[in-house]
């Protein structure tokens, strides 16, 4: 069965006062049907960039945006702009990383559950809708669902906003589910309870999920796939267990040694050396001015993303890093 | 949640009460601290010591200044404003007869300048840099420069002197409803034009603010058609900012449409006033500024209930001043 979402060749550019910022460099990607797909990297490596691009909702300042992403087999770039907004809400959702600032602040839950049903489902009441959505409440575990439904977003916790977030996102019945560091702006124990959740719901949600996170541990434990990407572009990719196990880029394997050493927080500790600014464009490999395993060769042409079965890397020693 | 409600009401209501009486307070020192008279200046240098005597008596300026401030305070608390010292009349009448013209005025040009001015700001904030939002900020400036006098003066000109489609002058014939709603519609859309350009501005900013929130992108990822993001969902956020503008805007009006009033030859609280200081008509101008103060602190009492009928986060914390950012 061909994947839900074929990225092939995606860049992004934004015009900024400095010049022109290479926000995604040629990001290839693929999302199976029914698959959730890690995306790991450290802050501003095109994590946000990648998925606002699935949803063309990218900033005002955007330059260009070239390739391509096809979603069961058109190309979204291609669409009108009707053609697009008539996939969100309906065939692609988002869940976003700040749940604090993500609901307006002068509607109910309930206002907000049920616009977002009904934009969809031509003819569906508000008696019917708000009866969906009290449901949904329950299965995203929100306590005493009926009365939240007339609650404001203040009167709820972050934790319990992310999931009326996650409850939004389900009750569209989206094909894929962005789910953008949707627990990074949480303490660690609701972190893991919204985890705990997200692994709970997979069992009836038939869709695909693109999860993006800073932590690699949260992504083994809870992804199919893994997409790492550095400085705009996707260095490896491969079911989660495997590349894991062995990396095949080195800034996966550098990756992997930090988050050992940071035992605890998980989070992307740096790696010696600096990621290269969006503004420029390293002539080779992006990753050649930290690598260890840099030869000559690294700084002539950026290496080609080469697909090997499940995995795929884009690293030209991964052949000599292998043995 | 309720309690706090009252208790914000509450405050509220003594911050009212204290600027009323702080108003009161100087509209009395006024007649004391004004060099000349008030008899003097009413009845003219000519009149005769007896006479001039009988109406310090009959103004009670011949008592003591403390005196003079209790009775003061306790006429108006029982609702009488004193004696119109030049016809006879009581003040309160004399106010309560251009009153229902300045309200009129005042309402009328508010409530237009709000329906016409909030969809231009929305428009101009959600077509941000197009043709349309250039060509509204020249002409909102431009109007909102221009006095309101000025354009009454070329609306006179131009409706009723050239083209001869509308009445203007005065207030109309008495109980012909049609011919006294003609004769408002000039006024009230020269005291419009520029609230309605100072709305627009104010609301695109606003909303412009607003487009840029996180909440505002969540709807924008649900497909949520254009139009309830704008007018349900982002409005409703800009709300706040417009509607303390209204309240200044309804303050001003009231008391400061003196020069529409003279052109279009109409009653108002404005001209009332401004006859009053000129034949130094102190009852009259007391009265008058009274009402105008009044008025300004009751809307903005209603303004501010109104916020916390609109952010529901003011209605928990109520009683705390400063809006949530
Ligand atoms: N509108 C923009 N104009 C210019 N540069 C931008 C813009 N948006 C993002 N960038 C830059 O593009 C890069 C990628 O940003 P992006 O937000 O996609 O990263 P991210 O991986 O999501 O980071 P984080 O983990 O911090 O969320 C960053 O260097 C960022 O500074
Ligand atoms: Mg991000």
């Amino acid at each position: 069965m061909n994947p839900l979402v074929t990225i092939r060749g995606l860049c992004v550019d934004a015009a900024t006062s400095a010049g022109t910022a290479h926000l995604l460099r040629g990001v290839d990607l693929d999302i199976g049907r029914g698959r959730i797909v890690g995306v790991v990297g450290e802050s501003g490596s095109g994590k946000t960039t990648l998925a606002s691009a699935l949803l063309r909702l990218l900033p005002a300042n955007i330059s260009r945006i070239s390739g391509e992403i096809r979603f069961d087999g058109e190309d979204l770039l291609t669409l009108d702009s009707a053609a697009m907004s008539a996939l969100r809400g309906t065939r692609i959702a988002m869940i976003f990383q700040d749940p604090m600032t993500a609901l307006n602040p002068l509607f109910t839950i309930g206002t907000h559950l049920v616009d977002v049903q009904q934009r969809g489902t031509a003819g569906l009441s508000r008696r019917d809708a708000l009866t969906r959505a009290e449901a949904m409440l329950t299965t995203v575990g929100i306590p005493d669902p009926k009365r939240r439904l007339s609650a404001y977003p203040h009167q709820l916790s972050g934790g319990m906003r992310q999931r009326v977030m996650i409850a939004m996102a389900l009750l569209v019945e989206p094909d894929l589910l962005l789910a953008d560091e949707p627990t990074t702006a949480l303490d660690a124990t609701v972190e893991a309870q919204i985890v705990q959740l997200l692994s709970d719901l997979r069992k009836d949600f038939a869709g695909s999920i693109l999860f993006i996170s800073h932590h690699l541990g949260l992504v083994a434990e809870l992804c199919d796939d893994l997409c790492v990407m550095y400085a705009g572009t996707v260095v490896e990719t491969g079911p989660v267990a495997e590349v894991l196990a062995q990396p095949k880029h080195p800034y996966t394997a550098a990756l992997l040694a930090c988050e050992i050493d940071d035992g605890d927080t998980g989070r992307l500790t740096s790696i010696a050396g600096e990621v290269p600014s969006a503004l420029s464009t390293p002539p080779g490999c992006v990753f050649a001015s930290r690598c260890s395993h840099r030869v000559p060769l690294c700084d002539h042409a950026p290496p080609p993303f080469e697909q090997l079965g499940t995995r795929g890397t884009a690293c030209l020693r991964h052949r000599d890093l292998a043995s | 949640m309720m309690g706090g409600t009252a208790g914000y009401l509450a405050s509220r209501l003594v911050t009212t009460v204290l600027i009323v009486f702080g108003a009161m307070l100087l509209l009395f020192s006024l007649s004391v601290i004004v060099p000349g008279d008030p008899a003097t200046a009413l009845i003219g240098p000519q009149a005769t010591a007896a006479y001039k005597a009988q109406v310090i008596a009959e103004m009670g300026l011949d008592q003591p200044v403390h005196i003079r401030l209790v009775r003061f305070f306790s006429a108006v608390l029982a609702g009488d404003l004193g004696t119109d010292a030049l016809t006879g009349r009581r003040v309160a009448t004399v106010v309560g007869s251009v009153l229902p013209y300045t309200f009129l005025l005042t309402f009328l040009a508010i409530g237009l300048a709000v329906l016409i001015g909030v969809p231009l700001g929305c428009f101009a904030a959600t077509n941000r840099g197009s043709v349309f939002d250039h060509v509204l900020a020249f002409i909102s400036v431009a109007f909102i420069a221009i006095p309101s006098f000025v354009i009454a003066i070329f609306l006179l000109l131009i409706f009723t002197i050239w083209l001869d489609w509308l009445p203007v002058l005065g207030t109309g014939t008495a109980g012909d409803f049609v011919d006294q709603a003609k004769r408002t519609i000039l006024p009230t859309v020269a005291l419009a034009l520029g609230w309605i350009g100072f709305i627009a501005r104010l609301v695109r900013s606003s909303m412009l603010e607003v487009m840029g929130e996180p909440h505002i992108r969540t709807m924008r990822a649900y497909g949520i058609a254009p139009w309830l993001i704008t007018y349900k969902y982002a409005l409703k956020n800009a709300a706040i900012p417009t509607i303390a503008i209204l309240g200044m805007g309804v303050g001003r009006l009231l008391g400061g449409a003196v020069l529409v009033e003279i052109v279009f030859a109409r009653p108002g609280l404005g001209r009332l006033i401004y006859d009053a200081i000129s034949a130094r008509n102190y009852p009259v101008l007391q009265g008058a500024v009274l009402v105008v103060v009044l008025v300004f602190v009751i809307t903005n009492l209603i303004v501010d209930l109104s916020y916390s009928a609109i952010d529901p986060r003011i209605r928990t914390q109520a009683g705390r001043e400063a809006l949530p950012r």
